[in-house]
């Protein structure tokens, strides 16, 4: 960073600044002793030992971080809006532009003298972008991120606590969703939660009837789902599967559902390399070894399982109902033979879900009016709406108990869909720990692949994975 | 010259001298400062000597990374000087036509890497094209794991590399041979030389220059290579349990989020970058030794 010059505060330029005067000095001496050629090739030496020096010197000092702006943990008053802010939003545009659109033009109506800015971003890369946004203090007004995505961010204090801001807030949104923008010793939430999905259970019929499975009947528990997909592999003998491991998006959820503790409850040590882990990981490995899944699969994530689903490679795909909409789309001859049913769940029952949630920074310049359209576009009204145009479920309760939800009379799998969703939604939970980041992910996925590939064992590669994601857990959360 | 005329050439530099410094001598400086630090976007940093240097020697990544990243330019490099020569040499006679293949070859050097690593995976995966025509030659042969087998992995992101840089080579070259006097190839003729005598005793000679200059580039692409390793092996990690872990992949994993280290990467930066250097040092000498002889 090339943005801080606190010269009085740092050892380095002030060493530096004494070499400069040291330097000029010399050369004063230099330019009484010296003439002609030799005196001009040592100025252009100096020139450039000048240059470099004070680039050198704006690149030491610029050691200090980004300014995170201030948070006065005050109530906002959001009566008296005006003025201009950017709301920005994760991979919604071309699709919801008309939604989007209008409730920005019925806010701006309810306000007059307010301008909404709406820009989106891809999902892809999309961490990266707002982590460069903020270390150059040009993050939107209003940022739509996930709670993984944005915990490293909350435990900097860069985003407005919503407990102190908008104290009468809380109530109005499902307690896990709420909780899911909390930082670990941290005091305060930092996110709105907008919309969720809990995932659902997707299956091809017509798969599951060549494999001699009742297409009628979706596995349950993780361990029908093993069951079932060996029986449609070895029906499928290498033209179709029965699921996609998906282990970045889906190893650690699974050790989760499995009942594994996955994190200590101070947050800092990982300890998922218990007994039924490993036998989780050689279940995996014995899988992989006898072809229940495509040996490709074993670097590929949830793009490449969806990519599968419809194109009839595999018979399961558990995700979110949010896909059901693109396999309609891109493949209806396999959106005609998908069913759907609960999410697979492990020995307690509990689902998982996932929450978007829309969090402001507190250097944004019109926090007032960034809090009153952040609450506007994730109230009852507004997610409503959302969600009758979209297969997601809203995180406010006003919305969420009305009729809607209940009802799939039509008889479509996206009705049914979005009718279990709801019904699990109550008592899901955001399974995966926002600790669980791109670092940590790396390393469990690097070594469960050593271990499905037997280049180490399951113990040994939990082992190891525990060791080195606590070391990076440890140093983050520490600031070493 | 009269001190206002003095000041024009400096005037006439600015632009350039301030994207200079802007974009590559302030960042480089920035880089190497950073590598002496614990520096990250979320916390700032302080200095820590030489510990990210010390750290580095005990990251078996790096070592990883770094003899992927030797294998690589050791197995790509002599492919990049030979088969573009092979393909200028073709491609070299004015026949009608002739334009179409020169096009055709200096195509995927244009296409986007995303495509082309589409494409690859479509030929490599266990039900891909490959397999399917291997299975063609020898019924009931197990499928090959291009892009799942750890000792496979790399040479299958090299085969990408090799393959899109061909037509890019094959260009250099091609002004190469055009560069070879005919007086020359006459002189050989008459003395009764054919064909490969030719090749070997004129063309070659000819071309070391550009030979040289070929295997310093293409050492240089692959040392900085990623895209290949990105596209093929998924993005979360460098292919199967990060057998394909290339140096700059590395950087790449140290930097991606708001805790990225980037003192550490630095760190790795340099590294890479002093490698790099030395390279073209040597080049450096072997052509003035070239322009001695």
């Amino acid at each position: 960073m090339l943005t801080k010059f606190h010269l009085t505060d740092c050892k380095v330029c002030e060493n530096i600044s004494k070499a400069l005067v040291r330097t000029n000095f010399a050369n004063e001496g230099a330019r009484i002793r010296m003439r002609g050629k030799l005196m001009s090739g040592k100025r252009s030496l100096l020139k450039i030992a000048i240059v470099s020096a004070t680039v050198f010197s704006l690149s030491a000092c610029g050691l200090n971080g980004v300014d995170t702006g201030t948070d006065e943990k005050v109530a906002l008053k959001t009566d008296n809006l005006s003025g201009e802010i950017t709301f920005q939003t994760l991979a919604l545009k071309p699709t919801f532009d008309d939604y989007i659109n209008e409730r920005i033009a019925t806010f701006e109506k309810a306000n007059p003298g307010t301008k909404i800015k709406w820009e989106d971003i891809s999902f892809d890369g999309a961490q990266e972008k707002v982590s460069t946004a903020a270390q150059s203090n040009t993050m939107a007004d209003i940022v739509n991120l996930n709670p993984n995505f944005a915990q490293p961010l909350e435990r900097e204090g860069y985003f407005l606590d919503l407990d102190a801001a908008a104290p009468d807030a809380k109530k109005n949104y499902v307690e896990g969703a709420w909780n899911a923008f909390t930082v670990p010793a941290k005091e305060g939430s930092f996110g709105i939660p907008w919309y969720l999905t809990s995932e659902i259970t997707m299956y091809n019929k017509d798969l599951f009837s060549k494999s001699g499975l009742d297409p009628e009947k979706a596995p349950a528990t993780q361990e029908e789902l093993y069951s079932a997909a060996e029986k449609v592999a070895a029906a499928g003998n290498g033209q179709f599967y029965g699921l996609h491991p998906a282990l970045e998006n889906r190893f650690i959820v699974d050790l989760a559902k499995m009942g594994v503790p996955l994190i200590s409850d101070d947050f800092k040590k990982w300890e998922f390399n218990t007994p039924e882990a490993v036998a989780h990981v050689e279940r995996l490995k014995t899988m992989y070894d006898s072809g229940v899944f495509s040996k490709d699969a074993l670097t590929e994530g949830h793009a490449k399982e969806r990519e599968a689903y419809m194109s009839d490679s595999i018979a399961l795909f558990p995700s979110g109902p949010n896909f059901l909409k693109t396999i309609e789309s891109d493949a209806p001859q396999v959106f005609s033979e998908t069913a759907v049913a609960p999410q697979i769940t492990g020995k307690d029952g509990v689902s998982n879900m996932s929450v978007m949630g829309l969090l402001i920074p507190n250097n944004s310049k019109n926090k007032e009016l960034a809090t009153a359209f952040a609450l506007f576009i994730s109230n009852d009204e507004s997610q409503l709406e959302l969600a009758k145009i979209a297969p997601v479920i809203p995180s406010s309760i006003g919305s969420l108990s009305d009729p809607y939800f209940e009802d799939d009379s039509d008889g479509t799998i996206t009705s049914q869909a979005r009718k279990i969703s709801a019904a699990q939604i109550k008592d899901a939970e955001n399974l995966v720990p926002v600790q669980f980041d791109d670092t940590v992910k790396k390393i469990v996925i690097e070594n469960v692949q050593k271990a499905i590939l037997g280049q180490m064992t399951a113990q040994d590669a939990l082992d190891d994975a525990v060791k080195r994601a606590t070391e990076v857990t440890t140093q983050a959360a520490e600031g070493n | 010259m009269k001190p206002r005329n003095a000041l024009s050439p400096w005037l006439f530099l600015l632009p350039a001298l301030v994207i200079a410094l802007a974009f590559h001598i302030a960042p480089f400086i920035d880089t190497i400062v950073k590598s002496f630090t614990n520096y990250t976007p979320s916390r700032g940093g302080r200095f820590i000597g030489f510990d990210n240097y010390i750290r580095m020697l005990g990251d078996d990544n790096f070592w990883l990374a770094l003899g992927n990243t030797a294998l690589y330019m050791v197995v790509v490099v002599p492919f990049m000087v030979l088969l573009p020569l092979l393909l200028a040499m073709l491609a070299k006679p004015k026949v009608p036509g002739i334009g179409f293949f020169r096009a055709s070859y200096y195509t995927p050097v244009v296409a986007s890497m995303v495509a082309v690593g589409i494409i690859w995976q479509m030929l490599l995966r266990e039900d891909g094209i490959i397999n399917w025509l291997f299975s063609l030659l020898r019924p009931g042969t197990q499928a090959i794991n291009f892009l799942s087998d750890s000792n496979l992995f790399l040479f299958c992101c090299m085969a990408v590399t090799i393959w899109k840089g061909l037509g890019y080579y094959m260009v250099i070259y091609l002004a190469g041979l055009a560069n070879v006097p005919s007086e020359l190839h006459e002189a050989a003729s008459m003395d009764g030389a054919g064909i490969f005598r030719r090749f070997w005793s004129v063309v070659l000679p000819s071309l070391r220059p550009t030979m040289l200059l070929i295997a310093l580039l293409s050492a240089i692409a692959a040392m900085k290579v990623f895209a290949e390793v990105y596209v093929l092996g998924g993005g979360a990690t460098a292919g199967p349990a990060n057998s394909g872990l290339t140096m700059v992949f590395l950087i790449r994993q140290n930097m991606s989020s708001f805790d990225s280290q980037v003192g550490y990467a630095s760190a790795l930066s340099l590294s890479l970058f002093v490698l790099t250097i030395g390279l073209s040092i040597a080049y450096v000498r072997m052509t003035r030794q070239e322009t001695a002889s």
